[in-house]
């Protein structure tokens, strides 16, 4: 498979610029670079949906083996190209298992007697031969994504595209998925192109492809080569450019020397790294709101006897796999459902919590940025009505103006929301929230998506919202960028608090995490052996994140 | 989730009704339905109904329960129909209060075109209940000729629908936050809030069924020689189903043809 100076456009915006690469038959290649540098454009140029589903202007050649793609059509080259999607849900489209590994291979014209063997086989290679039969409607993210792998596997395409496969999923799913396409990789031998922009967790689950090919902002080659290479020469800019690196090439991009934690260099640096940050004793207000016996959920409870207080002056994180029971918990402190049983108790009449989803875009009302800050603002004040809200329309008030300059989305304040980058959307959606003067911000997976530089973002800002005076609760996988900020972690297992502690306290609680699906990265595991309190968590963390490269 | 829910339909996937040809089903559902249309008179589709609620039951082709439940669309439908034809339809004056007024023709045709509503209902339950959506869309492709291409975005769709339900609950969420509070206490979204949650959730489906499309194209879906796993029997117990079906409804309407109550669409001029 070879792309040879490919261009592509869509409309006046260039995504990919003279891009060059070969994939030679079985290798396994690694696509990163920045967000918005063109990765997934690349996956579609290889399986033809660019430009034949999607108009872009193309220039250069892709091939597969001898076929050109913008001269073949997406159906035929699917014969060997298999391509698995970020969102198992935008990918399959039966009602049950079998029927969905069986499309695939009806597709390709396979005999029906040999069918029901291949449809067991595939699922066995992604250990999910327990699925069949079940209704994809019943099965949880990690499985669905298996079941699509299982789908395209079956078909037994040369070629595997992998876009950020694992990204929807929390860490036992991310485990089981790797597992899944390691094995697929090993038993069909396929050409495999993997997206993936969390470089750290796939180092860490030992599973990075042996070649890489970096992209950079403007969509051109950055560098191209064995991925050891790649990272060694150019782990400091990917770093600055905004990358999730594997924690090693980070170590090495800051001090320069190679072999990770084992490096005694590298211990060192870590070692030294400040133990209190200056002026950062976190004050905490009293309570703004409690829960106590808590049970909730639409039709049957999914929460159980569930009792927290959080606190002015917090950051409270909430772990566990999906499917705890996070979500519901932080909808129902969030007034927005019913409890069944047990009660929430706020600060007075007013409504208390201010809350940011997963997906920003689930929340976007406004035609315009600063007509999405400006929504609701005059709901919050009784006594005015739609006349207020039309004024609001004309002039946006100067509390929208504060928060369209104090978030960084002055240059954008006319756009719609729906055209801003992954890191501006979560901006805006915390920036429509916070300008309500709530004492309590809840957010559900605030980094999720996000590079490293706004990732990092967001979590200081969930700091600085502390810092202000509220309180605030994430729900979030992310632990890398949310343990800088936490105070203190929650952790939600089957509906039920298992545990309600200091962050540090949780997070040396290994045996816990490990049943409540968490995972802790190789950095953070390595800095709790020498620091004590979370303050000192903090302080560590903070420093390496803010260290600049070499 | 309630009874009707899609996972909870397919227990239901047993039974003599849930074995026949899902495209004999259809057809037949369609034919139905389409003679019931020249049907006007009372007695006839009240006859209709009561067979027709027999035979499912006595098929064991739907649970009570669901058969009672999924009553409920159907009956508010022909609620709404009742009313509107007994205090509009003109005619014979049974009762008058100001502008208030009931006609016997108007009270006739309402409560036929009710009977109507919940014959084809009964039916359209039945036919739901005991059909697997893959099987349908496979016999409709190898028996009714309908592009392959055609049937699986259906099922992609159908899919589509089951995933819709969590995504507006979160969608309706996110808008709930910033929304003004109810007398209960309760944020309330109002009608324009509703419009405003009800954009995000398609401009989202639109994006994933784009988004599926190219999953479908990019799974080979088009490519020929085709084959099809699990075709779907057309047998000679489906020719018998459906000589039975029919010779039921023939049944009913030459017996109501003899007793002399058989109308039809003249009752609507007044001419029956």
């Amino acid at each position: 498979m070879r792309v040879d100076a490919v261009s592509i456009a869509f409309g006046a915006r260039t995504v990919l610029d003279g891009v060059t690469a070969d994939f030679p038959a079985g290798s396994r290649t690694i696509v990163f670079g920045p967000s918005g540098s063109g990765k997934s454009t690349l996956l579609d140029v290889l399986s033809g949906v660019v430009p034949h589903s999607v108009t872009a202007t193309m220039r250069g050649r892709a091939a597969v083996g001898a076929i050109d793609t913008a001269e073949t059509t997406v159906v035929e080259l699917a014969r060997t190209v298999g391509a698995l999607a970020q969102d198992p849900d935008a990918q399959l489209c039966m009602v049950d298992v079998d029927a969905e590994v069986a499309f695939g291979l009806e597709n390709h014209g396979v005999a029906r007697g040999d069918m029901d063997a291949r449809i067991t086989a595939a699922l066995e290679v992604v250990d999910a031969a327990g699925l069949r039969g079940r209704g994809i409607h019943s099965l949880s993210g990690g499985q669905r994504q298996r079941v699509a792998l299982a789908a395209v596997l079956a078909s037994e395409p040369g070629v595997l595209l992998l876009d950020e496969p694992t990204s929807m999923l929390d860490a036992d799913g991310v485990i089981a998925v790797r597992a899944a396409l390691d094995a697929a990789v090993a038993a069909t031998g396929a050409t495999t192109v993997l997206v993936e922009h969390r470089l750290d967790d796939l180092a860490d689950a030992g599973a990075m492809p042996e070649r890489a090919l970096v992209l950079d902002d403007a969509g051109g080659v950055a560098a191209t080569g064995s991925t050891a290479e790649v990272l060694a020469d150019h782990a400091a800019r990917l770093r600055e450019g905004g990358c999730w690196l594997p924690l090693d090439a980070e170590l090495h991009a800051i001090t320069g020397a190679s072999g990770g934690l084992e490096a005694a260099a590298n211990r060192a640096f870590l070692d030294a790294l400040p133990h209190a940050a200056p002026g950062a004793a976190h004050i905490l207000g009293p309570v703004v709101l409690e829960a106590r016996g808590l049970s909730a959920g639409i039709a049957e409870p999914v929460l159980d006897d569930v009792t927290l207080d959080l606190h002015a002056g917090e950051v409270v994180l909430l772990l566990g796999r999906n499917g705890a029971g996070k979500s519901t918990l932080l909808r129902t402190l969030a007034g927005l459902q019913r409890p069944l049983g047990g009660a929430v108790t706020g600060d007075g009449p007013r409504r208390a919590v201010a809350m940011v989803f997963q997906n920003p875009e689930h929340q976007f009302v406004g035609r315009t940025v600063a007509g999405e800050i400006a929504h609701g603002l005059d709901a919050a004040s009784p006594g005015s009505g739609k006349r207020a809200r039309r004024r609001e329309d004309i002039v946006a008030p100067p509390r929208v103006e504060r928060a369209l300059r104090a978030h960084r989305l002055g240059h954008v304040r006319e756009s719609s929301p729906y055209r801003l980058s992954g890191g501006e959307k979560r901006r805006l959606s915390l920036a429509a929230m916070l300008v309500h003067d709530r004492p309590v911000l809840i957010a559900d997976e605030p980094t999720f998506g996000l590079d490293r530089r706004d990732a990092l973002q967001a979590a200081r800002l969930l700091r600085g919202t502390a810092d202000d005076g509220r309180a605030v609760l994430a729900a979030s996988h992310d632990l890398r960028s949310l343990a800088a900020v936490a105070d203190r972690a929650i952790v939600l297992d089957e509906g039920r608090i298992v545990r309600d502690d200091d962050l540090v306290d949780v997070l040396r609680d290994g045996a816990l995490l490990r049943r409540a699906g968490v995972r802790v990265p190789r950095l953070i595991e390595h800095l709790l052996t020498r620091r004590r309190s979370t303050a000192e968590l903090h302080a560590a963390l903070g420093a390496y994140d803010r260290m600049p490269s070499r | 989730m309630s009874a009707g829910s899609p996972t909870d339909l397919r227990r239901h996937l047993v039974g003599p009704l849930a074995r026949r040809n899902p495209s004999v089903k259809l057809a037949l559902l369609f034919a139905v339905s389409l003679a019931l249309l020249f049907v006007f008179d009372v007695p006839t589709l009240a006859a209709l109904y009561v067979v027709a609620v027999a035979a499912v039951l006595a098929a064991r082709a739907v649970p009570v329960r669901t058969l009672a439940l999924g009553h409920v669309p159907f009956l508010a439908f022909a609620l709404g129909l009742f009313v509107a034809n007994t205090l509009t339809r003109p005619g014979t004056v049974l009762w008058q209060v100001g502008l208030l007024r009931i006609t016997q023709e108007g009270l006739v045709i309402g409560l036929a075109l009710a009977l109507r509503t919940l014959a084809t209902g009964v039916l359209s339950i039945a036919f739901i209940v005991s059909t697997d959506p893959v099987a349908l869309m496979t016999s409709a492709h190898q028996h009714l000729r309908l592009d392959v291409r055609v049937s699986s975005a259906l099922l992609a769709g159908y899919r589509m629908l089951q995933t819709i339900g969590a995504e507006w609950q979160t969608i309706r969420a996110a808008h709930l936050v910033r929304a003004p509070i109810g007398r209960d206490g309760m944020p309330r979204l109002g009608l324009s809030g509703h419009i405003a949650a009800a954009g995000a959730l398609l401009i989202g489906s639109l994006r994933r069924g784009e988004r599926i499309a190219r999953a479908l194209e990019q799974r080979g879906l088009g490519l020929s020689p085709r084959t099809v796993w699990r075709p779907v029997a057309l047998t000679a117990r489906d020719a018998l189903f459906a000589a039975g079906v029919l010779s039921a409804l023939a049944a009913v309407l030459v017996a109501s043809a003899l007793t002399g109550s058989l109308t039809g669409p003249g009752a609507l001029f007044g001419a029956g």
